[in-house]
């Protein structure tokens, strides 16, 4: 299937630095895309190129199979959120809403149909003469939503537009959003550096760095098999371990770690006496209950030195060693957190092996 | 190498304005504008005069006098300004004190009012028919000179400073002070290390302030200067006296070199030293209490000077209604009518305010705007376009308008032209840094939304950023128009009988000894200028937007 959006092979310069460097991306109708990374790495560069606020100095950016380059943006029907919301100042609530509607001549009755849908949808009835200055936060990005997506457009265009929120705020936010992006079936890329918002409303998520696409896959691809060490550290928290490899057969590995010998299922193809990297994350690891009797070389002696209560887990700082593991146990006790010598236990089906030291960056 | 590649991305840039054709066609007329108005004006005067002719300001001991004199007063007028000035923005802003409206009232009252009112009230108090000095203690002294003009142009000029100072001031945050207590430190320690390092490059910026407008002040030195030889009253007695435009450019050019020099270290210097950034953000915690005895000490001291101030402008009052100073105090109306015959005068201040005042804000607003949101590869030459005029003492321009358009292409001496454009592009800078200052508020992404909703570059300009220029469009506008009203440098070189305005009439009426016409000329200018403002406060208020000068 053609993809919707296609950013091919896209180059971007300001001045010497360069913002973009061949990125290619292609995103399938109705998708819920994310462009994710630190600041810096191009994400707000890439979605501003096919909003058209600037141009690429090579490649293309096609809209169903349409060349967009050098279409001024207000030809380019790709409404977007900003961070900062920009509304207008000197508008109130029921202006910016349809001041993009008054630009394309929609009928009044049209128009106020159509605004009425939108405040509905964000909560905003009965705020419609208020300025943006008279609302709170919350409601003025709501309002922010509603003027993008009064135009009923294919496509919508989010940078960072919960940052501005409260922490609670944001998580309620971003499942209302995602609810009606997937009613809209509205092609949406959004662009953030929070791996939490990434994992939970995306259906593809492209990480991004110095101008490069460091890799491009769903959710659970890109938390459980990340391409690199980059990417592995950037979307939460992770444990390398160096391992090397001892037989590789029919689809399971045996990697040696300090002795332990753990028996993984992978795709990856390594060859015997090949040194990996594998990331193990906290949530794989877990601490022996006392007593319990666990398999020689399937287990880690450890020495808790650290813990911190979340309320639905436990995060452990546990020394072996010279290394140290951070463990997340969700089995957490009424009565406190675990002290002392413990036993670790890795849930070898969800770690990943990265080749050559997991060093491969590009 | 980088510089190299800035040159390549201006070059580029420049190119896409083949694109935009109004935009370029703005760009060229600023150009135009500012070098045929400002630039051209400016070089005319330093190259009238030969070497030998500037050699003379050495040689000819007057004029030597003359320079010293000029850096003489403005050291010390400059000193006592600024010491003024942080008295009055530490207590407004930082102590627990009664009147604070009064003190506000006190620094606004010189700014809009024309330059030469505290001399001219000087002189009514202690002048030989003056109120205090005749009348009350029956002595005879002479008050013109030296320490008559030093304590005049400190009143005169310590609100330039202040508004400076008080904006520093006001901008750190009490919690600066309050973690230093917290660590330890005993109040003056806190103001020691803390306050006065963090103040530092505010009040060098305001002595400045203070230091261009003393060094440049015509008004003052011209009433009560008295035999003390000064460059700005030198040069004006040659023109007017003489003829002599070659020895007026030497002393004009004299006196250019000095404030360019503090206007560029105004700009570049003491910006770069700035450690405070205005955010807007509120202070959440009161200053910290400083002891009962410094307290209502600077307190005294500073209702001391408001209450001079206020005197001052009360003599003023008094004059404007009083029959002959100094001789027949009983009240009369006769000043206030003589005023309104000389109504055309009046007229034509009110007239040439507004039009010069129109012009700058619109031409500084189109400037700024296109500084700040467009990408045009010149936007540094174009912001030191917008800022340039404000190195250019009044007198200076005056003297530069006379020499570049009495003759063709542009023949204008005697006319209305002249007096407007001249008020004009001597106001660009105030307008354009107003403009620069209300534009920045608007957010950078604003204009961007408009075009992402379907808005091409006119509509997005029509309907987004003129609706939001118009504040500070009207706050560059009165302020412009203040400052016209009430100027006298720039028009004394101008003017003709028909094109006088009130400034112009109060100055010749003073050295003609008619006190009460020039005190009821003076009393309805600054009525003007203050219902001007007021209005403009009210207009701006019923939006929600508060007029900052």
């Amino acid at each position: 299937m053609r993809p919707y959006i296609e950013f091919k092979n896209v180059v971007k310069q300001f001045g010497n630095f360069t913002a973009l460097d061949h990125v290619s991306l292609e995103i399938p109708k109705g998708a819920f895309v994310t462009l994710l990374g630190p600041s810096g790495c191009g994400k707000t560069t890439l979605m501003r190129q096919l909003a058209g606020f600037s141009e690429p100095e090579s490649g293309d950016v096609l809209v169903d199979g349409k060349r967009m380059n050098g279409l001024p943006p207000f030809k380019r029907n790709t409404p977007l959120v900003f961070q900062e919301y920009a509304l207008f100042p000197h508008m109130t609530v029921y202006e910016n809403i349809s001041y993009g509607l008054k630009l394309n001549k929609t009928p009044k009755e049209e128009m106020d149909r159509r605004v009425q849908e939108m405040l509905k949808m964000f909560n905003l009835v009965g705020l419609e003469k208020r300025f943006p200055k008279e609302m709170s936060g919350g409601q003025q990005q709501r309002v922010a939503f509603a003027r993008a997506l009064v135009m009923g457009q294919e496509i919508l265009l989010l940078d960072e537009p919960l940052s501005n929120l409260d922490a609670k705020l944001r998580v309620d936010v971003r499942t209302e959003l995602r609810q009606i992006q997937q009613k809209l079936g509205i092609t949406t890329i959004y662009v953030t550096h929070d791996q939490d918002e990434a994992l939970s409303m995306s259906d593809i998520i492209a990480v991004m760095r110095s101008g490069h696409i460091e890799q491009i896959g769903s959710p659970w691809e890109i938390y459980f098999r990340p391409a690199n060490r980059f990417v592995a550290d950037f979307v939460g928290t992770v444990n390398f371990l160096t391992a090397r490899i001892v037989s590789a057969e029919g689809g399971t590995v045996a990697a040696d770690h300090n002795g332990m010998l753990l028996q993984i299922p992978t795709e990856v193809p390594v060859e015997p006496g090949e040194t990996v990297t594998l990331v193990v994350r906290p949530e794989c690891i877990r601490l022996a209950e006392p007593g319990e009797s666990v398999p020689e070389g399937k287990s880690l002696e450890g020495q808790i030195e650290n813990y911190s209560f979340l309320g639905r887990i436990i995060r452990y700082w546990v020394r072996v060693g010279e290394e140290q593991f951070i463990i997340d146990d969700a089995n957490v006790d009424l009565s406190g957190a675990r002290s002392g010598a413990v036993q670790l236990c890795l849930d070898t089906r969800k770690l990943h092996i990265l080749k050559d030291g997991g060093s491969h960056d590009t | 190498m980088a510089s190299g590649v800035a040159l390549r991305e201006s070059v580029k840039e420049m190119k896409r304005l083949k694109n935009e054709p109004l935009l370029m066609l703005a760009i060229i007329a600023i150009i135009l504008f500012v070098g045929f108005f400002v630039v051209y004006p400016v070089i005319r005067v330093i190259t009238f005069p030969s070497g030998q002719d500037y050699m003379q300001l050495f040689q000819k001991a007057r004029w030597f006098t003359a320079l010293k004199n000029s850096l003489f007063m403005t050291l010390i007028s400059t000193v006592s300004c600024t010491a003024v000035a942080f008295l009055f923005a530490y207590v407004i802003a930082r102590l627990d004190v009664p009147c604070k409206g009064l003190f506000r009232f006190v620094t606004l009252l010189p700014i809009v009012s024309p330059p030469f009112i505290v001399a001219l009230s000087y002189i009514l108090l202690f002048g030989v028919q003056g109120i205090v000095t005749k009348q009350l203690l029956g002595l005879h002294v002479d008050i013109y000179g030296r320490l008559g003009l030093w304590i005049v142009q400190t009143v005169t000029f310590f609100p330039y400073a202040y508004s400076v100072i008080y904006g520093v001031i006001r901008s750190i945050s009490t919690n600066l002070e309050y973690a230093a207590y917290n660590m330890g430190a005993p109040r003056w320690r806190v103001f020691k290390d803390v306050f006065w390092p963090l103040c530092r490059p505010g009040v060098a910026g305001g002595a400045l302030v203070a230091a261009i407008n003393v060094l440049t002040d015509f008004g003052n030195p011209q009433m009560i200067g008295g035999d003390l030889a000064l460059l700005p009253t030198e040069a004006y007695m040659q023109i007017s006296g003489w003829y002599d435009m070659k020895t007026a450019s030497v002393l004009a050019v004299a006196l250019l070199v000095p404030a360019v020099v503090l206007f560029l270290v105004k700009n570049f210097w003491v910006g770069k030293r700035s450690y405070v950034t205005i955010t807007g953000k509120e202070i959440s915690l009161n200053p910290f209490p400083v002891p009962k005895w410094v307290k209502w000490g600077l307190f005294s001291l500073t209702m001391l000077i408001s209450l001079f101030i206020l005197l001052v402008y009360g003599t003023l009052f008094y004059g404007a209604f009083t029959k002959t100073w100094g001789y027949d105090w009983s009240l009369t109306m006769k000043n206030i009518q003589y005023v309104f015959l000389k109504g055309k005068q009046i007229w034509n201040s009110i007239r040439y305010g507004f039009l010069a005042s129109l012009g700058a804000s619109f031409l500084a607003m189109v400037l700024a705007y296109i500084v700040q949101k467009k990408q045009v590869g010149i936007n540094r030459l174009l912001d030191f376009l917008g800022i340039l005029p404000g190195a250019i003492p009044g007198m200076f321009l005056g003297i530069g308008f006379v020499m570049a358009f009495n003759a063709p292409p542009l023949e204008l001496t005697g006319t209305s032209v002249i007096m407007v454009l001249a008020l004009l592009f001597w106001n660009i800078p105030t307008c354009y840094s107003s403009a620069t200052a209300g534009l920045q508020q608007i957010g950078a992404s604003v204009e961007d939304a408009a075009l992402n909703l379907g808005a091409n570059s006119f509509r997005s300009f029509k309907d987004v950023i003129i609706p939001l220029l118009k504040a500070p469009f009207m706050s560059s506008f009165v302020l412009s128009f203040l400052r016209s009203v009430t100027c006298l440098s720039v028009v004394i070189f101008l003017y003709a009988p028909s094109t006088t305005v009130g400034t112009i009439s109060v100055m010749v009426l003073v050295q003609s000894g008619q006190y009460g016409e020039a005190a009821a000329f003076t009393i309805v200018l600054i009525t003007i200028a203050f219902t001007v403002l007021k209005l403009a406060q009210w207009v701006l208020g019923k939006q929600g937007i508060e007029l900052e000068l």
